[in-house]
């Protein structure tokens, strides 16, 4: 800490001197709008809305750091000004401000005091219509923030800079559709996007219209880490378990059944743990790696092709249970399969490209993210907070801890290192937590022994870590990947927060929930049970094999 | 002339005798400033470079020169680049670098060819162990600026970077890196061999409307009417620019040209270009072309410069069609001085120079287009017009 006097505002403050102008700001409760500015990145100082006066010059304040004896204004007329008609350049035509959308650059806007602005539109791109991730360059301000999260965070660089000057827009690599291009579909530029100019492709209306279609059976199926993040967008804290709350608002938008996709989990688990237990017997290869996360896939079959023999083959959790549902539970509710149109709600945005995969045989229809659900209750007019808590429909509905902590980095192999220590060691495993793995750091790694071998697992979350983590992957046996910082309820299709704290949150939220469940493995599921004995036989038989696992193919990233 | 005094290799001979703590001595006694346009000492930045703790330093002679108006880097790497190489070899002895990059401009691509066998020469036959490589620009003005040219370098987009940390003292791939003017460079070895050399001597780019645009070699505070006398204009003179930066001012015989007098604002002048400008243009023609350069160099990365700039040119623009109010002037010095006060680089923070000078001293200029459309100038085609 180098402490020095500094006049804030006229006010004589000491301060330490190696906090930026903002951070300093921020905590003496001085809103200063911020726009290219993100906590866990380098400043860039683009967007030059963060202006303050530091002796009788402007400067940012997201990059700049006091000297001693400096005098910072925040609020003198010509801050203002200039902030404002920044912002003015920055939007010649204002976003439209919804409640629904909350969007980062409305607050601005009513922080700097625009109410109208004098310059035409002169921009006029098309707009990139893509399966998972829409993008919309004439709504652009030129943040810069979804460049530098998927460069720096993610470490795909699937987006950047192109053209220079008034011309300046966000592009992929050679003005190609971001479709066409190394992008893994992971959403993080969405959830940092402060104008909305980029999104989720919309499958709202795809839904409405099955739902109004009577000759359909419409099965929805909620993901993990849903539960603790749907709340956020109907005024909750964040980490708000809402789970019966959840369930009530997709009947009451005519969803026939209400499935668990912890349910998916826990068959991921059941499969993935005894693959790995098949490849102890055989000796390798080491290590394996997860396949939960279906930006990790793509980042894998982009980047690193050569990892196939490494990779689980077990599907993602709701592609299993979309799997079932129209096999097993069509023929036990005695459905023609056809008629089935199943919907997963999911943190993701990946998941959207997932479900076009021409391998897995559309067993999931549409995939709607956290936000869209969001959207759709509040069209169905349906009043959120005040619902009474229900039950998941019973077919496919059990759940497990194992399977809520899906949805938090390091919850999939604390999960299958649950099942498959009781799987080999075939007693009752003593201290069921893997605190090791859990948390927000980076790359997290621990042991156990099976069988008498030490098995080294590792979990990494967010894509630079995951590239980082498969630099000495050879140590490891078991190897967990979320391509989202947190894991799923990261996810670029989850609530758009402005709290870094939120995730923590989010967090505590999963292994809360994990704590309050009576089973807490997947193999105690006794629906996963009754899926064995009355359909699939065993983990791994030629069933299982059919319908719950899959094959990878390479891609080219240009 | 004093830039074009050959130093064959006697400079680095007399560096190496003396040792470095000793030339970073005598270039601060003989006053050596960056020519590039900040005017920074060089002993000091060499200095700062060379205690910088690292394992590798680089030098980068900057011969990104491409500012309106100013063409005496390209002068010197054709008459004396020998010296300017040998000014590299000095550097990188000082501060300890094994490997130097030229920078150079896009536009100057023919040079290439006749450096490379200069550097070639000059390195074999001063028998260091160090590395001269020529990097071509891709013609973006900014790469001139120093963190954007030290990006373009490492293969990134050329963008400004918000500094600190210095280039001195973390540059190219992190390490610390001087990055001198072609000019700079020569002179460094000139003022380290002659014991006359003069640092009030320099290279002034002049052209405009003349009969005789050339470099010219000039001492410091020499008389607008002595540089007038030289370049012979065609016609009675209106305005005169330094470069874009210093914006447009009426010519004055009386003025002595030192930093202090040309500096409008916080531009920096260490380039000392002159453009004339004669009465048969109109100076809101002037500002649309400088105000076309800034939009067209305009790197894009931060809002004034990138958003202003357009904005800037569209309402020029607008006031030539004679299609604009006087509220359109305010608001047009009200963007100028914004993109001044508020960009990220020094590209960005004299972007608007050019308008506030030419409405401060110009205004008729701007109501004789704003009454009648774009008047009956000379060189207009009427009808192109429509």
């Amino acid at each position: 800490m180098i402490l020095m006097k500094i006049k804030l505002n006229g006010e004589e403050i000491e301060v330490d001197g190696r906090k930026l102008l903002l951070t300093i700001c921020e905590e003496r409760k001085i809103v200063i709008p911020t726009l290219c500015y993100h906590a866990s990145l380098f400043p860039e100082a683009r967007c030059r809305i963060c202006l303050v006066e530091m002796d009788g010059k402007l400067v940012t304040s997201c990059s700049t750091k006091p000297k001693e004896g400096c005098s910072i204004v925040t609020n003198s007329e010509r801050v203002l000004k200039a902030r404002r008609l920044n912002m003015e350049l920055m939007t010649p035509k204002p976003p439209s401000c919804s409640k629904t959308d909350d969007l980062e650059v409305c607050d601005i806007y009513s922080q700097v005091g625009l109410n109208n602005t004098r310059f035409p539109e002169l921009r006029n791109y098309k707009p990139e219509l893509g399966a998972a991730v829409v993008r919309d360059n004439n709504k652009c301000v030129n943040c810069g923030r979804c460049v530098r999260v998927c460069a720096d965070i993610q470490a795909v660089h699937a987006i950047d800079f192109s053209s220079r000057g008034h011309y300046e827009h966000v592009a992929a690599y050679s003005e190609k559709h971001l479709e066409n291009v190394a992008c893994i579909r992971c959403g993080q530029c969405i959830l940092n996007c402060p104008v909305g100019a980029i999104s989720e492709r919309s499958h709202i209306e795809e839904v409405v219209a099955a739902l109004g279609n009577k000759k359909k059976h419409v099965v929805v199926q909620t993901a993990p880490s849903v539960r603790v993040a749907l709340g956020e967008l109907f005024g909750m804290p964040a980490g708000s378990i809402v789970t019966g709350k959840m369930v009530a608002a997709l009947r009451r938008c005519g969803f026939a059944k209400v499935f668990d996709v912890d349910l998916g989990a826990d068959m991921t688990i059941m499969e993935e743990a005894s693959e790995l237990l098949r490849r102890m017997e055989k000796g390798g290869p080491f290590p394996m790696i997860t396949t939960c996360c279906p930006g990790w896939i793509l980042m894998m079959e982009f980047f690193y092709p050569h990892l196939f023999q490494h990779m689980s083959t077990c599907e993602s959790p709701h592609e299993m249970l979309g799997a079932l549902t129209k096999t097993y539970y069509a023929k036990k509710a005695g459905i023609d399969p056809e008629e089935i149109v199943v919907v997963s709600i999911m943190p993701c945005t990946a998941k959207k490209f997932e479900s076009t995969r021409p391998e897995l045989h559309s067993k999931v229809d549409y995939v709607l993210t956290t936000r869209e659900l969001g959207k759709l209750i509040k069209m169905k007019g349906i009043d959120f907070a005040s619902l009474p808590d229900e039950e998941f429909d019973p077919a496919l509905g059990a759940s497990t801890g194992a399977a809520v902590i899906f949805g938090a980095s390091g919850g999939v192999m604390e999960a299958a290192l649950r099942t498959a220590y009781e799987f080999s060691e075939k007693k009752p495993l003593g201290k069921i937590d893997f605190e090791e793995i859990r948390g927000m750091q980076g790359i997290k790694e621990g042991k156990v022994t099976l069988q008498g071998k030490e098995i080294r697992y590792a979990c990494a979350h967010g894509g630079a870590n995951a590239r980082k983590l498969l630099e000495n992957m050879n140590q490891y046996h078991f190897i967990e990947m979320m391509a989202c910082p947190g894991g799923c309820i990261g996810g670029g299709g989850q609530p758009i927060y402005r709290d870094p704290d939120t995730l923590r949150k989010r967090m505590e939220a999963t292994y809360a929930a994990d704590r309050g469940m009576k089973l807490r493995k997947s193999h105690e599921n006794p629906i996963v049970q009754q899926i064995y004995k009355e359909y699939l036989g065993k983990p791994g038989s030629e069933l299982a094999e059919k319908l719950l696992h899959t094959h990878y193919t390479k891609r080219e990233r240009f | 002339m004093q830039i074009l005094r050959e130093t064959r290799l006697e400079a680095l001979e007399k560096a190496q005798k003396l040792g470095a703590d000793a030339v970073l001595e005598l270039l601060e006694k003989r006053g050596l400033e960056g020519r590039g346009g900040a005017a920074f000492s060089t002993a000091r930045k060499w200095k700062t470079c060379k205690s910088a703790p690292a394992d590798e330093r680089f030098v980068v002679c900057n011969a990104d020169e491409g500012e309106p108006g100013t063409f005496k880097d390209k002068f010197v790497m054709k008459h004396n680049a020998e010296t300017m190489i040998e000014g590299m070899l000095i550097c990188a002895y000082v501060i300890g670098a094994k490997r130097c990059y030229i920078y150079l401009r896009g536009e100057y691509e023919y040079l290439r060819k006749r450096l490379l066998e200069q550097i070639d020469d000059v390195v074999k036959r001063s028998g260091v162990d160090v590395t001269i490589e020529i990097v071509r620009g891709a013609g973006a003005y900014v790469c001139g600026e120093r963190t954007a040219l030290v990006q373009s370098i490492m293969g990134y987009r050329g963008n400004p970077q918000y500094s600190p940390p210095n280039i001195t003292t973390c540059g190219l791939w992190g390490k610390p890196t001087v990055v001198n003017n072609v000019e700079t460079l020569t002179c460094a070895a000139q003022a380290i061999l002659f014991d006359d050399w003069d640092p009030k001597i320099r290279l002034f780019s002049i052209s405009g409307n003349v009969t005789k645009p050339d470099v010219y070699e000039l001492p410091l505070g020499v008389k607008m009417s002595s540089i007038i006398d030289i370049a012979k204009p065609k016609n009675k003179l209106k305005a005169m620019s330094f470069g874009c930066f210093g914006g447009i001012m009426p010519v004055d015989p009386e003025m002595a040209v030192t930093p202090d007098t040309i500096c409008v604002e916080k531009c920096q002048h260490g380039a000392y270009s002159v453009i004339l400008i004669d009465e048969t243009n109109n100076v809101v023609d002037i500002a649309i072309s400088i105000a076309s350069f800034y939009a067209y160099e305009s790197c894009g990365k931060c809002t004034p410069c990138r958003e202003g700039t357009i904005r800037i040119l569209d309402l020029l623009k607008k006031v030539k069609r004679g299609e604009a109010v006087p509220k359109d002037l305010d608001t047009l010095r009200e963007l100028a001085a914004h993109v001044n006060d508020t960009s990220l680089c020094g590209l960005g923070q004299s972007a608007g120079n050019h308008v506030l000078t030419s409405l401060l001293h110009f205004r008729k200029d701007y109501e004789a287009y704003m009454k009648g459309g774009a008047g009956e100038r000379a060189g207009e085609n009427p009808q192109k017009r429509q």
